[in-house]
């Protein structure tokens, strides 16, 4: 019998949306919601009441509310005010973007945050400021997931207990009417360092109503720096000098890290880039010459780079301006001419290195740029900006812009003041003291010692213990704040949620303390755009927290010149020699966690180290040579690296941290991160790595000498995420010298294996342009799609910063997989950047172990146009799409990995567990009464859950238009497939009805393209001659990795170039890592080991035996 | 030169059925009862660690990346390439008219069967999501989805499960005349009727005969071109990649050689205890292991052949990778600790170009080469030969070895292959370690089974080849006459 399907009848008085809305607004139980709703919302997500359904109801219930003409609340009308377009009100599924900034000790980065449905997702760069545009770096991508950390504070404490909000404000307006009696005596506020002008302003006020009270602020990066101090000594007070390293020919850098995050910024990398960026030979490229002790990213780019101590940098700068000044240039340094004068060099290599470098400076007098690392000493800037002076590099490649002051105490004076007793309560706002503030002074117990602490912070850390009053630090994507960039453009900080916790901003604190209004609102930053943008209007207000910048607010060049003069004096006393061989420690801020707190951020401490590639914990850093010396090679077992555990001892305080052998390290020297081995950090952080601050002190918290070095007889494991550094001799990542390249323009296609493929001149069928390919006996047939995706990766401008692995894990929702992981090879990156240490035997100076080249290259799924995973997939999860990406579908896929193996580039993904549903981190597990805590919670698969608040929290930082996989999926990079898709249904939109679909360049960018400072990524329409992809694999330097197998990789790469000094005397060991194949009559089969003797730095003779290298074997 | 009978001693046909079928008929000896009680403890943990594994996620198994694949397809491919002599002596043998065959080939047969059984559950619980691996069929589904055709994968589930259905089937057609024997000697209700539903109404007339020898001869021929494919078809999953070690046109013969070498020693490694336990010299006489182990030194000859030759062209090909995999990853150790510690510069010549970092599981391949071509020449010798437990030994070697061949193939090609960044290494878990050794104890235990409960030589076919069923036998030797039963 044929059934036949009832439909229900349809609704004959179908309920109206207002209709319905108008009843639950009327409802006295929502009433009494909304009562509560205002003004923070922030009650009906206290403790575990926060759910993902909770969280929607509300959203959605305030959302129809604005509708309807009520004051705006979850999404305040008032408040947000969307980015360029003006959609009427999101429409579920899109997203809105909202500018804002992410404050920073060097000053706001300017953001634009996605939403969707008014959950914050993704971070980018705010496209609408100069300079690095839409590029951000590692950190402010992960500080998405900071919002929705399951650890953050979440209640304010009184005592002890839990508190309200309401209560603490009453206790600031009675400490107000308490102190307003001596003028602020026995006040004391610690702030971490902050560049907020509406901060500044509330300061000053503090200071007219409390002129007793003491103000200091602590920050343990920048209290090793000495640029500050030499820049006014040099400059004057208010004057900062900013490199311009696009205009540079030649740089040098001093322990200069500018292409890290520390001594550089994102909109350095860019300048950087754009100085180093070439289409063909010929094209002025910059040089740049790095000295440090440990390899910096800095020194990976760099065209010729010298290993030395980082406590003799002055001794070498000293050296070098007694180079320049014997070759006649008047640095001026004539009272200081003593101590440079006793400097020597006992080493002809590094005198040579010296004289060549010192002509090279002076043959581009005029583009020549000389940049010291911050932390070196003050005569170390003040003989830097000698040589730039002479130099004439001021006004060229160096501009000299205002800079606001910092007033306030330092914490030393603080600390002085609590020893004095003269301090009653102490506000510790930001920051960790407790467990960073330097070792010299106690903190822990000076803070224990005040009578009453007040603490604000985001996490209940090391600090937040013992505090008589401790309130939540609301995220900044939930509060109202503005900031200054590093580049002086004053940016605003516009939430985009409402606190999720009870959280407050500094700026509430401080205006309850003034007596000001508290309330959640922009009314404090709002007074100070005013004073600064003197306009009163309500249409500048919105223009500045639409665009998000001020425009025209960006420092202005004062062309200022530095005093020597005045400054020269700073340059006395007796520089340590080079080549002195006692053993010194240097401190560094981590790659990953920086100084410690984002310590519980998943994606960051699963972030490998640009260098060691090292993961969920630090190390010691060591050269080969001087582990041999002491005996404490790191070695593999079994594919895990172990090193071994030594006590450091300096100035009797003591640390035991492990050592990781670092090929390119300085001898005599260890490099040793910050920021790990956190107690009070979270579930993610706690107990990762070892703490070096207890022997950090304020004397030398950079470098310190005098350090002793005992091996505990221990060991203990790493989880890095590369496990052998050498190329093998494979042509992987190819580049050449300048002059190289002139010679044979097309060098790249040649190398390794490729360099005996006979290759023949055809017409890309996408392009439509003629270039050297490899026969194939098979035609493929033609895609069809309008859209040809593809990519190019420039590794000539990639300096490996790792901003694109964090920038697709947010955009992707890949998930973090644990140390235990991480050890097993399973992380699950969809990009990652290969780093290789190679170098050519009889490198003058030392042998390649020690001193080898460094080369980075990110490696994503390479979308071939022949993918052998597709072939080999037995259920057609991952097939081709007429646009050319390789696409996976996860719900097709079984999981036989067969795909992965037969991968070439290793860059897919499986889900060995459920790592988005199970708990990562130590946990208890079990049924019902039986439960045990355990260390590796994913092994118990069914009986471990992860806990709620993990789960409800994460997941709504979750991208919603990117499937979340499950265990038994493999999954890989796409493309950004769903960024294409949307772009393509915005421009079907646009068009109504026409033929031309085609996307115009530039519209779509994947997340990786959009985030990298150098820009070296680009990616479009490859089946679209003008577009900027067509143009760039026109490239001479073009080539595909592993092109031998006809994979055909619709990624491929940019060679790069390096521009050595040919008078240098290392200049044969650069640009030589994959040396061209010269064809030159030889084509014997002997032939085929064109590609280097690229000798192994981490050979071992045997696996279980000794290897070299960190990440050697 | 007289053929040694293949039946020693002159036994009558009563003495065939009777040894036989007493095994099965007779309480259980003790030892058969040890040995299933552990072979069934074995078997339910490897059952026990499938559900943790299907449960928790694949992770429980040492896989990493670049190490998809490791024991899981190791044991797989071991098992698949046991499960090859059973149906090459029934089949082939059979077609060439060996008939020698007669007395091992029933409990060869079974052990393809069991051995398929222990291999199928690998690539079946291998996979991410188990319960999506009805994927694999193809069958009319919502989705409109088809398989991967161009997948080798998918041509070994077709493959492979063409091949155990077509054994079962010719090794139950090859039972039905035993069957009928049973049933005619039941005591008891119960295996009367057992045995009679079994056995198909088999009455033994000559028509039946005639359609039974036709049957069996077709299934002989539908076999014979299986056992060649799937191994052929298993040798696909790595000669059709790109990987290198893998992408090698040498693999097919190669893995059926292999295959046939491997099934072969289990064959002996197996039935030479059964012999001796249940004293059936006289059926598996020392013909019938001096031929298996001629077959052994024949197929792992072709076997070192191969190996030989995957260096040479390794080396011969020029191709860097390949190089790489074949000499560094693979055989260099024991050469570079030679050549590497000689005080000439000729040797640190050869030690270097062989390689500074050798791969950390040169001993796999070094097992694989002294267990798989340098063991069965010792069959060579007559006197070996001769020693059953010289050559159990040998087959054990041959075992072992097999297995490494495998691991060889599969793990120290992935663990280091095209970027070094990607590097790993793999090493096993406990669930890998007990899941192997669990799936002993399954075969045992199903072997087990079949020793006691049906006839471990085919009867009716070793009385076909002895000298009373040849019609002329009386003319040569009246004194047989009236030994018929």
């Amino acid at each position: 019998m044929k059934r036949v399907i009832q439909h229900p009848a349809p609704e004959t008085t179908g309920r109206k949306y207002w209709r319905s809305l108008e009843e639950l607004a009327e409802s006295p139980a929502f009433q009494a919601e909304l009562e509560r709703e205002f003004p923070q919302g922030a009650a009906e997500f206290h403790g575990d009441d926060l759910s993902r359904r909770n969280f929607l109801r509300l959203m959605g219930a305030s959302m129809a509310l604005a509708g309807v003409g009520f004051a705006g609340c979850r999404r305040p009308e008032a408040y947000i005010t969307p980015y360029r377009k003006s959609p009427e009100w999101a429409i579920p599924g899109r997203s809105l973007f909202y500018t804002t900034a992410m404050p920073r000790r060097k000053g706001a980065m300017p953001l634009m945050a996605t939403t969707y449905d008014g959950r914050p997702t993704k971070i980018e760069g705010n496209p609408g400021l100069p300079g690095s545009r839409t590029a951000t770096d590692a950190i402010a991508q992960a500080s998405i997931l900071d919002l929705y950390d399951p650890d953050r504070a979440k209640d304010v404490m009184a005592q002890g207990k839990p508190s309200t909000l309401e209560a603490f404000w009453k206790q600031l307006s009675d400490l107000r009417t308490q102190f307003a009696a001596n003028k602020g005596a026995g006040l004391a506020i610690l702030a971490n360092v902050d560049s907020s002008p509406t901060r500044s302003r509330l300061k000053a006020e503090l200071r007219a109503q409390f002129p007793a009270a003491i103000w200091a602020e602590y920050d343990p990066i920048l209290a090793a720096s000495s640029l500050e101090s030499a820049q006014e000594l040099l400059l004057g007070q208010g004057v900062t000098q900013a490199p311009l390293y696009d205009k540079a020919k030649v740089i040098l850098s001093l322990d200069c890290d500018f292409l890290g995050f520390f001594d550089g910024t994102t909109d350095s990398i860019k300048k950087f880039a754009d100085g180093r960026r070439v289409a063909k030979p010929g094209d002025g490229m910059n040089r740049l010459y790095a000295v440090e002790n440990r390899y910096t990213l800095t020194g990976g780019m760099a065209d010729h780079r010298l290993r030395l101590p980082a406590s003799q940098i002055p001794a070498f700068t000293a050296l070098l301006a007694k180079e320049l000044e014997k070759t006649g240039l008047n640095l001026g340094l004539n009272g200081a001419a003593d101590a440079i004068a006793k400097v020597s060099a006992k080493d002809d290599f590094k005198t040579k290195w010296i004289a060549e470098l010192a002509q090279d400076l002076i043959r581009h007098k005029g583009s020549a740029l000389v940049v010291a690392g911050s932390n070196q000493p003050v005569a170390v800037h003040v003989l830097t900006a000698a040589i730039n002076s002479a130099l004439d590099s001021y006004g060229t490649t160096i501009s000299t812009v205002s800079a606001p002051t910092r007033e306030a105490k330092s914490i030393q004076d603080l600390a002085a003041a609590i020893e004095a007793k003269s301090v009653q309560t102490l506000f510790v706002l930001g920051g960790n003291p407790v467990y960073d503030a330097p070792a010299e002074l106690n903190w822990a117990s000076l803070q224990k010692s005040v009578p009453q602490v007040i603490r604000s912070s985001y996490y209940r850390d090391e600090s937040s213990t013992g505090a008589q009053w401790f309130v939540p630090t609301a995220h900044y994507l939930e509060s109202w704040g503005d900031g200054l960039t590093p580049e002086g453009a004053y940016v605003c900080i516009q939430p985009t949620i409402l606190p999720l916790f009870a959280g407050v901003s500094q700026l509430q604190i401080l205006a309850a303390l003034l007596g000001q209004p508290v309330a959640f609102g922009p009314q404090a930053v709002q007074e100070t755009f005013r004073q600064i943008s003197k306009n009163n209007s309500e249409l500048a207000w919105n223009e500045f927290v639409h665009d998000g910048v001020l425009t025209g607010s960006s420092a202005k060049s004062l062309g200022a010149k530095p005093a020597i003069d005045r400054a020269r004096t700073a340059i006395s006393g007796s520089f340590a020699s080079l080549g002195d061989k006692s053993l010194e420690l240097v401190l560094v801020p981590s790659t990953s966690v920086e100084d410690g707190q984002f310590a519980n951020n998943g994606w960051l401490q699963e972030l490998p180290d640009t260098i060691t590639k090292n993961t969920w914990g630090n190390a010691a850093l060591v050269s080969p040579k001087t582990a041999k010396e002491l005996g404490i090679e790191s070695h593999v077992n079994k594919g895990i690296h172990y090193g071994k555990m030594v006590a450091l001892t300096v100035n009797k305080r003591q640390i035991t941290v492990p050592v990781l052998v670092a090929p390119g390290h300085a001898d005599n020297s260890i490099s040793l991160s910050l920021g790990y081995g956190r107690t009070q950090a979270g579930r993610a952080g706690n107990g990762v790595g070892f703490n070096a601050y207890p022997i950090r002190t304020s004397e030398a918290p950079y470098v310190m000498t005098g350090v002793s070095l005992k091996p505990t007889g221990e060991e203990t494991d790493f989880a890095l995420t590369q496990e052998h550094g050498a190329m093998e001799g494979r042509a992987i990542v190819r580049e050449a010298t300048s002059e190289a390249w002139a010679a044979n323009p097309g060098f790249a296609k040649e190398q390794g294996i490729d360099g005996h493929q006979p290759y023949i001149e055809a017409v890309n069928p996408y392009t439509g342009q003629t270039e050297k390919t490899l026969p194939s006996i098979y035609k493929h047939p033609l895609m069809t799609g309008l859209n040809q995706w593809g990519m190019t990766i420039d590794l000539n401008t990639c300096v490996g910063c790792n901003a694109c692995m964090v920038a697709c894990q947010s955009e992707n929702n890949i998930p973090v997989v644990g140390r235990e992981q991480v050890q097993h090879n399973r992380e699950m990156h969809w990009i990652r950047i290969d780093r290789y240490f190679a170098g050519p035997e009889g490198t003058p100076d030392e042998n390649a172990v020690e001193n080898p080249e460094m080369v980075m290259q990110p490696m994503a799924c390479q979308q071939c146009e022949n993918a052998p995973c597709e072939t080999v997939c037995p259920v057609n999860a991952t097939v081709h799409s007429e646009e050319g990406l390789n696409v996976m579908t996860y719900n097709r896929c079984i999981g036989t990995r067969y795909c992965a193996n037969n991968c070439p580039y290793k860059v897919r993904r499986f889900n060995f567990f459920d790592y988005n549903k199970r708990p990562i981190h130590r946990t208890q597990v079990g049924l019902g009464p039986l439960k045990v805590e355990s260390e590796r919670p994913l092994y118990f698969g069914p009986l471990a859950t992860r806990p709620e608040d993990e789960v409800e929290l994460i997941k709504m930082q979750k991208n919603p238009n990117v499937t979340v996989r499950m265990r038994g999926v493999m999954e890989k990079c796409t493309y950004c497939v769903q960024r294409l898709e949307g772009a393509k249904i915005e421009q079907l939109a646009r068009i109504k009805g026409s033929e031309n679909h085609r996307l115009p360049d530039g519209v779509v960018k994947t997340a990786c393209q959009q985030v990298c400072p150098a820009e070296a990524i680009t990616f479009g329409n490859i089946n679209d001659a003008n577009s900027a992809v067509a143009k760039a694999k026109n490239d001479p330097r073009n080539y595909q990795v592993l092109a031998y197998i006809g994979t055909v990789p619709r990624t491929s790469y940019l060679a790069r170039i390096r521009n050595p000094n040919p008078k240098m005397p290392d200049a044969i060991s650069m640009g030589l890592i994959s040396t061209p194949a010269g064809h030159e009559g030889e084509h014997g089969h002997e032939s085929h080991d064109h590609t280097p003797h690229a000798a192994d730095p981490h050979s071992a003779p045997a696996e279980g035996a000794t290897s070299h290298g960190g990440s050697g074997h | 030169m007289v053929r040694r009978p293949l039946v020693a001693n002159k036994r009558s046909y009563h003495w065939v059925s009777d040894k036989i079928c007493s095994i099965c008929e007779d309480p259980a000896p003790l030892w058969w009862w040890f040995f299933t009680v552990v072979s069934f403890v074995l078997m339910m943990t490897c059952f026990a660690l499938i559900g943790y594994q299907i449960s928790t996620g694949v992770g429980v198994w040492g896989l990493n990346h670049p190490v998809g694949w490791a024991w899981d397809i190791t044991n797989f491919v071991f098992w698949i390439g046991i499960g090859h002599a059973g149906t090459l002596i029934s089949a082939i043998l059979f077609l060439t008219r060996q008939k020698w065959r007669t007395s091992i080939n029933r409990a060869a047969e079974a052990m393809t069967l069991f051995a398929v059984i222990c291999a199928a559950i690998f690539p079946g619980i291998h996979v991410g999501r188990v319960w999506m691996a009805w994927y694999l069929a193809p069958i009319p589904n919502s989705n409109a989805i088809w398989q991967n055709f161009r997948s080798p994968l998918l041509w070994d589930v077709f493959a492979v499960s063409t091949y155990f259905t077509v054994s079962v089937l010719f090794w139950y057609t090859g039972l039905i005349p035993d069957l009928a024997l049973l049933r005619d000697r039941a005591k008891n209700k119960i295996r009367k009727v057992v045995f009679g539903i079994l056995a198909l109404g088999w009455r033994g007339s000559n028509r039946q005969w005639s359609h039974y020898e036709k049957a069996y001869l077709i299934l002989a021929g539908i076999s014979t071109p299986l056992v060649l494919s799937v191994h052929s078809v298993v040798s696909f999953d790595f000669a059709t990649s790109i990987l290198p070690g893998w992408h090698t046109t040498i693999f097919p013969p190669y893995f059926v050689a292999g295959a046939i070498f491997g099934g072969f020693a289990m064959v002996l490694t197996i039935m030479l205890p059964a012999r001796w336990v249940f004293g059936l010299h006289d059926m598996i006489t020392q013909k019938h292991i001096d031929n298996m182990c001629k077959i052994l030194v024949l197929t792992g000859t072709i076997v070192g052949y191969a190996y030989i030759m995957e260096l040479f062209i390794a080396w011969y090909g020029g191709n860097p990778f390949e190089k790489f995999v074949f000499i560094k990853s693979r055989v260099s150790a024991p050469f570079w600790a030679v050549f590497g510690y000689l005080p000439f510069d000729w040797a640190q010549g050869i030690a270097k170009s062989l390689g500074t970092n050798y791969g950390p599981y040169w001993w796999a391949y070094w097992a694989m080469m002294s267990c798989n071509v340098i063991s069965p020449q010792f069959l060579w010798f007559k006197k070996i030969r001769e020693n059953p437990w010289l050559v159990w030994m040998v087959c054990m070697a041959i075992n072992a070895g097999m297995w490494f061949e495998r691991f060889v193939i599969i793990v120290t090609s992935l663990f280091r292959d095209f970027l070094p960044s990607s590097w790993g290494y793999f090493k096993p878990t406990w669930v890998d370690i007990w899941t192997f050794v669990g799936t002993f104890g399954l075969f045992l235990f199903l072997f087990l089974l079949f020793m006691k409960f049906l006839p471990m030589i085919a009867i009716s076919e070793v009385k076909g080849v002895m000298p009373e069923s040849d019609p002329h036998n009386h003319d040569h030797d009246p004194k047989k006459e009236g030994s018929h039963h």
